[in-house]
């Protein structure tokens, strides 16, 4: 179903009305019923896989806390062990959760791997076997089910958090079979942990008028972001990224420029619908964006731009790794023989290179996300390093972090770097990127008119609601550095200019929208 | 306590341990600070910090750091 169409409308109100109409008992029931609905109507043949991993992911996390209780009663009732045995018997218990872990962990990674990366991996080994004058298989065509790479994401997160102790095993299936498959989440996100998403799923709501009112501004918001902004900007991108070797550098630069807006609209705009759709119920779902494109640092933009994901890394890649006792030792070492700054600095490093090529690979089977990941990755690595040299320069020449040019160079610099980042898997190959890279900073021809410019312009009417949008966009990422655009709006405006906002906003996406033409609403994020 | 303090002194000297709270939710330590000081934490007190022990419920407060090495010294964890 896609999302902007009457039909995702339709079932949204059915759902508003449901959700509030019955007992409040039966509100998770309802959210289950709307979410298992939604994903069905996405293909039925993908039922089966989130069946399975929302099942074995069940069946491990309780299994653990069952072990865990057993423990507690055990040694609760065997007060006189000795503390050796208390702790080979501790271990033993042990084993067995891990064991537990690891194969869930490895059963449904396993799955993740196996539809997302065997075209990929297959079309290496033919292309090396093609070395050799042979060929592997080109036979095999798995289609990806819808949202894997999310709620593959979501249920690892919460296996990980009950194995750690960090939350309670949940032993209702269905309450489970919930948290894997709640629709807003589940074309793209957020992976929510489940410590915060389980007491917004399963407490009971009241209908409220400010969380209605706000809610439903929210997703005007979304709707406006992605049909007038992020809709009328992806013709424009496809035609730079596919002809990029005939267009002038500026044009292919402006290319790049429109596919960050169009990322951005696209994927906070799906968001705010679903942030929106969310807070009417009066469920507060997982943040992904603030304001990103305001970073100062690569670092600092990834904690602000798909925020969850970038939790996930930290969590369940990033801290896992850095603090693996192998990892551990080799800092240790590492400080003993080549300095303190050094030792201190490896485990870090080399966790930061696993969780990016891990990012990279999360977001597409492919070269060039690899190498996305790892640029990404190279240069949060090299601030790192570089962190107090930095800080000696800066002190030498007299700048002051706080100052407004400083700041604004450190934003248009890092906004510049992601673009560039960005677009480098998103043209076609790795080649095709990198020509793309090349094009912008080689082909120096001025063009004689806007057409020359903007060769893939259809009209100016859609230039201007695009560039309108930006604007707009622009705009209220600045005010939304002290508050929410709606409470400085309740604050300031009253009640019908605030409605005729609104309404003019709506008109505006009736008038200039783009509607999408392929299933789920074609947004960007749906793909990874 | 006094080696902890030292330890915590040697990555931010800037900070006063007596009555910070939020190491943690207040991001006075990022990622990269927060790995350097288990590993200082694991060295100089030999113990072994896992994923599990990572909660800011621990690492808020030099107090917080303290009580959670005594129990993983006395085998509570």
């Amino acid at each position: 179903m896609s999302i902007l169409s009457v039909g995702f409308l339709l079932f949204a109100v059915g759902l508003i009305i449901l959700y509030f109409a019955l007992p409040k008992r039966f509100q998770w029931w309802v959210l289950l019923v709307f979410s298992l609905g939604f994903y069905a109507l996405g293909g039925l043949r993908n039922l089966p896989f989130i069946l399975l991993t929302s099942l074995s992911v069940w069946g491990a996390a309780l299994y653990i806390r069952r072990n865990n209780e057993a423990q507690k009663a055990y040694l609760k009732e065997h007060k006189e062990l000795s503390k050796e045995e208390k702790t080979a018997y501790k271990a033993e218990r042990k084993r067995r959760r891990k064991l537990a872990m690891l194969l869930c962990l490895l059963l449904n990674l396993g799955i993740l791997c196996a539809m997302k990366y065997v075209h990929f991996l297959l079309a290496q080994a033919n292309a090396l076997a093609g070395l050799f004058g042979g060929s592997v298989t080109d036979a095999v065509r798995w289609i990806v089910p819808l949202g894997i790479s999310f709620y593959t994401f979501q249920s690892v997160g919460y296996l990980l958090d009950v194995y750690w102790g960090k939350c309670e095993a949940q032993p209702n299936y269905l309450k489970s079979l919930l948290f894997t498959s709640f629709f807003p989440q589940i074309i793209q996100g957020p992976i929510s942990a489940y410590k915060e998403l389980s007491g917004e799923l399963f407490r009971e709501h009241d209908l409220d008028y400010h969380n209605f009112s706000w809610g439903a501004q929210r997703m005007l918001w979304g709707f406006f972001k992605k049909m007038v902004v992020a809709n009328i900007l992806s013709p424009y991108v496809a035609s730079v990224f596919a002809n990029y070797s005939g267009y002038s550098g500026i044009t292919t630069f402006i290319g790049a420029l429109c596919y960050s807006a169009q990322i951005y609209a696209d994927f906070s705009g799906y968001m705010d619908i679903m942030c929106g759709l969310c807070q009417i119920l009066g469920i507060r779902l997982t943040e992904n964006f603030e304001r990103p494109y305001f970073s100062k640092s690569v670092a600092e933009y990834w904690r602000r731009w798909h925020m969850s994901l970038g939790v996930w890394f930290k969590n369940y890649v990033y801290y896992p790794m850095a603090m693996a006792k192998w990892n551990q030792r080799l800092g240790k070492t590492a400080r003993q023989k080549l300095g303190r700054a050094f030792g201190d600095y490896l485990p870090a490093t080399i966790a930061l290179v696993a969780t990016w090529l891990a990012t990279g690979l999360w977001h597409g089977a492919s070269w060039g996300y690899i190498a996305w990941g790892g640029l990404n990755g190279l240069f949060i690595i090299f601030s790192m390093w570089m962190e107090k040299p930095f800080a000696k320069w800066k002190k030498g020449l007299h700048i002051r972090e706080d100052a407004w040019l400083w700041r604004a160079f450190q934003v248009i610099r890092t906004f510049l770097l992601v673009t560039l980042i960005k677009v480098l898997p998103e043209v076609g190959s790795l080649r095709d990127g990198l020509g793309l890279w090349k094009r912008i900073f080689t082909e120096h021809s001025l063009p004689h008119s806007l057409g020359e410019l903007l060769p893939f312009l259809d009209s100016y009417r859609n230039l201007a609601a695009a560039l309108f949008g930006i604007g707009l966009m622009f705009l209220v990422s600045l005010l939304q550095r002290k508050e929410p655009v709606r409470a400085r709006m309740e604050r300031k405006l009253p009640y019908p200019v605030r409605m005729a906002v609104f309404v003019l906003l709506f008109f505006l996406i009736l008038y200039f929208g783009v509607p999408a033409s392929g299933g789920l609403g074609d947004f960007m994020y749906a793909e990874f | 306590m006094e080696e902890l303090l030292e330890i915590l002194n040697d990555l931010n000297p800037d900070v006063d341990y007596e009555t910070e709270e939020r190491l943690i939710d207040g991001k006075v330590y990022d990622s990269f600070k927060i790995i350097t000081l288990i590993s200082m934490i694991s060295d100089t007190f030999d113990i072994e910090l896992g994923p599990e022990h990572l909660i800011p419920e621990n690492f808020n407060s030099a107090k917080a750091m303290w009580e959670m090495i005594q129990r993983i010294q006395e085998g509570e964890e």
